[in-house]
């Protein structure tokens, strides 16, 4: 039978959800390098390599100063990596790169080689949310990757619910919207009137490139360049699409239910 | 106290009279043949509620005793009347919709100015309540047949009203077939009985049974279930009901829903409670499983229903059913010997067929003003209605609340005594029957939420959100009389709701004179307060306080609002829409829709079947056309009556090689006849 089959296979395979966050958390894939790192020290005046192989002008060359590098567009291609001379711009195969801040994302300045880490909530509403949160997903034209990768945060491997966090059904009954998507002018009245459907108080969650700046699709005249050209955001999670590990990572970080020390490394 | 009931009750028919005459006197002038027909209508229904109020509140068990109203031509052949208490409160039943129902048809056939005859509608509405009635008076055979009769035809009459659509006529003619069938029953019983009274009259059959053999007893039994059955809508002998109620005008609908069904009723309390005699167990388990079955059946074809006033007449079979479920139980309890408990099942079955009477008739005064203003009868056109029809809507939902047995109104009340009866039921007899009393009260518990299921379909699709055509966007209020008409039978129900220790009182008679037990006494506590179940293990409940408790509790959400709330800040948003542009009609829950949970749950009795069909040039995702038809199988005509009828049909056409057109075989048969006949007579 079917129902007796499906219980007898989950017992034999007894519990399969990660240790993490208590343990230790699971490698990212060869080909994810995490985080990138910006050595502006190093960085040549004169060369402009990287600027002109990045694919969604997440770097920039302002005169007289160091390269600036744009996590919140990043496509995480590495191609700058490789064009590199002088490796001023190198992975760190770190997951962690949600923040609270837009600025936070933008590497290259002294002391801000690598991103500055959300910080948690403030203490009211960590009360409200830090042991139950539900969450309205909205995809503002998504390609779909960033939604699949959340989406893994709900199988068992990861199973998001143990922390209290839920996806559900209607805005009436969240706490706050996960955005993917560049949100394209199709998109704008349902988000707007999403937003408006979910009670106060309420928080913000832009997953991916595009949700964040509009990724690839950046300037393009149907899209609005991510979510803050329409709403107020209160993490950003970067990535094309954000591995789940980061996504969860910034979701923990943004309840406070990491242990580790957030801000700057 | 005799002489001026038999006055007034006097009156009343005459006033009827009056009305039938001016009626078609005036016909030529509309608005005088409405005003004088209906409006001689609604006094006569007054002094009849008048009437039969008094006769009840006196007392006594005869009221009017047998009375020759006229004594016809042929020798033996005499129309008498009576009165007793029974009589009294069938009386009061159709006096008191009547009343309603004419005030509302004062507003309502003006409808019908300059397209139909106006008078002549008004006289057979006068002669239908007059001849029911006589059917509830009669004091014989003859009255009671020439009365049942003339109102099949009358009703026949008003069913195909409007003739000019092939579907009235349809149903006019199955209606007319299947009374003549009940009819055919009706007369066949009584002729059973006569035999052995060897007499016509009432008085004459009154414990006749004694002196019948059980077969007779059985024979007589089986025939009064099918004649009255038929006559009250019991399945399967139900399916002339859901046809030909809802092509009457909506008055004519309320009337025939509300009252002329319970004529079958009263001919089965009358002929199984004081004619047959002392009942065999069958009899009662029989009507109790009819019962059951009509209340279930009823109720799930209810809810598959998007014509309101095809849903209102299944409803009916369903108050049926629960009517023969209290009756039933009655009469196993007399076979057992509970009497107490006997007049409780009784009671219980006569207090359903007076809220019946009143909610249903007012359900389908309330579809008749939505009719009146959509000039629909389907459902999916309609919507938004309770915006353009406040005082409709309100009457609507009252209606729709008692019809659901919901506490406070009235049907909360009559079916709490059904489940009083059924759950002392079990322990009244030792043998396996006494099953069926908590599988009884199982299906009438079912048929209530599914009767509530049912009510939020009718009343939400209808009246609730936003109108789904452009009739029911221009729909609006009715006129000043029917809503009336609508407002005396929600003050009824309420008052059946709410005060029924004060009504319990007028059922002692009736209870006296079937099972010689008065249970009002009984039934009432704390001063009429609370309705107690009689025995001591017997449950309690009272309208009146959990009325007043819903009024002492609303405060307490407003209070907690003034406190908590208001210290919140409020903003105010759109309704959530899933995003969308805006909202549109389209987007709205359909009848269809809201039902078809059940009607795959129950999916083997609907057996549903649909049909998709999808036009599109490159992918099935962008059809450029799209058909869909969904359709249910009505079982009982494909699998009972068809095959019937083309039995029938076949026999008649084996018979018809007799009716050769041939001269010389005519003779034969005479000669062969003539033959037998002296041989017999030898």
């Amino acid at each position: 039978m079917f129902v007796q089959d499906t219980l007898l296979n989950r017992l034999k395979r007894g519990c399969e959800t990660m240790a993490y966050p208590k343990g230790a958390a699971p490698a990212l894939p060869d080909r994810h390098g995490g985080a990138l790192r910006v050595d502006a020290a190093r960085c040549d005046a004169k060369c402009g390599a990287c600027v002109t192989v990045c694919p969604t002008e997440a770097i920039a060359r302002p005169a007289g100063k160091p390269v600036a590098l744009d996590l919140g567009r990043c496509i995480f291609c590495a191609e700058c990596v490789t064009v590199c001379p002088t490796k001023a711009i190198t992975r760190t195969g770190d997951h962690r790169m949600a923040v609270r801040r837009r600025e936070d994302l933008v590497l290259g300045d002294a002391s801000k080689e690598q991103v500055r880490l959300a910080q948690a909530l403030d203490e009211k509403l960590r009360r409200l949310f830090g042991r139950s949160l539900r969450l309205r997903q909205v995809s503002a034209a998504g390609c779909n990757a960033c939604e699949a990768d959340t989406n893994v945060l709900g199988t068992i491997g990861w199973d998001l619910g143990r922390f209290g966090i839920q996806f559900v059904a209607s805005p009436r009954h969240a706490d706050g919207l996960l955005i993917t998507g560049p949100v394209s002018k199709n998109m704008e009245l349902a988000l707007k009137k999403t937003y408006a459907a979910v009670p106060d108080p309420k928080i913000v969650i832009a997953v991916g490139a595009c949700a964040i700046a509009g990724g690839p699709f950046i300037g393009h005249p149907q899209h609005h360049n991510g979510t803050s050209a329409l709403l107020p955001v209160d993490l950003y999670i970067p990535g094309c699409p954000p591995h789940p590990l980061t996504i969860l990572d910034g979701l923990l970080r943004l309840l406070g239910r990491l242990d580790e020390p957030t801000g700057i490394r | 106290m005799m002489e001026s009931s038999a006055i007034l009750l006097t009156f009343t028919l005459w006033v009827y009279v009056a009305g039938m005459a001016g009626a078609l006197l005036f016909q030529r002038a509309e608005r005088l043949a409405n005003a004088v027909g209906f409006g001689l209508a609604a006094l006569g229904g007054a002094c009849g509620v008048v009437f039969s109020v008094s006769s009840l509140a006196a007392g006594q068990g005869m009221t009017i005793t047998p009375v020759t109203l006229w004594s016809g031509p042929i020798p033996g052949v005499r129309f008498v009347v009576e009165a007793d208490a029974l009589s009294c409160f069938f009386v009061l039943v159709v006096s008191l919709v009547g009343l309603a129902i004419s005030v509302f048809s004062l507003g309502y056939v003006r409808t019908y100015y300059g397209r139909k005859n106006v008078g002549v509608m008004a006289c057979v509405f006068n002669a239908l309540l007059l001849v029911t009635t006589l059917v509830f008076i009669a004091g014989n055979l003859w009255m009671f047949l020439i009365a049942w009769e003339l109102m099949a035809l009358l009703a026949y009459g008003m069913v195909s009203f409007e003739h000019e659509d092939r579907e009235t006529r349809q149903a006019g003619v199955l209606f007319f077939i299947m009374s003549h069938l009940d009819a055919a029953c009706v007369l066949l019983g009584f002729l059973v009985l006569a035999q052995a009274a060897g007499g016509f009259s009432f008085a004459s059959f009154r414990g006749i049974g004694a002196s019948l053999s059980p077969q007779q007893r059985d024979v007589a039994f089986v025939l009064f279930v099918f004649g009255f059955g038929i006559k009250a809508g019991i399945v399967p002998l139900h399916i002339w009901l859901p046809v030909a109620h809802p092509v009457a005008p909506s008055n004519i609908s309320a009337l025939m829903s509300g009252v002329l069904i319970k004529t079958g009723i009263y001919g089965l309390v009358r002929v199984c409670f004081e004619f047959l005699g002392p009942p065999p167990m069958w009899w009662g388990a029989s009507l109790l499983a009819v019962g059951t079955v009509s209340a279930v059946l009823g109720v799930l074809y209810a809810l598959m229903e998007h014509d309101l006033k095809r849903l209102l007449a299944y409803h009916s079979i369903e108050n049926i059913g629960i009517i023969l479920m209290g009756l039933g139980a009655s009469l196993m309890f007399l076979h057992t010997g509970h009497a107490v408990l006997a007049s409780l099942a009784l009671i219980a079955g006569l207090y359903h067929t007076i809220n019946h009477a009143t909610f249903k008739a007012l359900l389908f005064l309330g579809a008749g003003a939505v009719l009146h203003a959509t000039h629909t009868r389907n459902m999916e056109e309609m919507g938004g209605l309770a915006k353009r029809m406040r005082w409709t809507a309100l009457f609507f939902l009252v209606g729709a609340v008692a019809i659901s047995a919901l506490p406070p109104l009235n049907g909360f009340v009559s079916e709490w005594l059904t489940y009083q009866s059924l759950l002392h039921g079990f322990g009244t007899t030792t043998s396996l029957v006494r099953l069926m009393f908590p599988l009884g009260g199982a299906m009438l518990a079912l048929t209530g939420a599914l009767a509530a299921a049912c009510f939020v379909k009718a009343f939400g699709i209808t009246f609730l959100a936003q109108p789904r055509s452009d009739h029911a966007r221009d729909a609006h209020e009715a006129s000043l009389p029917m809503l009336i008409g609508q407002g005396v039978l929600t003050a009824a129900c309420v008052f059946l709701g709410l005060f029924p220790t004060v009504f319990l009182k007028l059922l002692d008679p009736i209870t006296l004179q079937l099972t010689g037990h008065q249970l009002s006494q009984q039934l009432t506590m704390a001063n009429g307060l609370v309705l107690s179940g009689v025995a001591a293990q017997g449950g309690t409940v009272s309208t009146l306080g959990i009325m007043l408790m819903f009024g002492c509790l609303l405060p307490v959400p407003l209070a907690l609002w003034a406190v908590f709330a208001r210290k919140a800040r409020t903003r105010i948003a759109p309704t959530w829409d899933c995003g969308q542009r805006a909202l549109t009609p389209h987007m709205e829950y359909t009848a269809t829709g809201f039902s078809k949970p059940l009607r795959m749950i129950f999916k083997a009795l609907f057996r549903p079947r649909r049909e998709v069909q999808r036009e599109y040039d490159f992918s099935p995702y962008f059809a450029t056309t799209l058909r869909f038809e969904s359709h249910m199988e009505e079982v009982f005509l494909t699998r009972i009556y068809r095959p019937v009828n083309y039995g029938l049909l076949r026999l008649s056409r084996r018979l018809r090689a007799l009716q050769a057109g041939s001269l010389q075989a005519y003779l034969i048969y005479i000669f062969v006849t003539l033959v037998a006949l002296l041989l017999f007579a030898l």
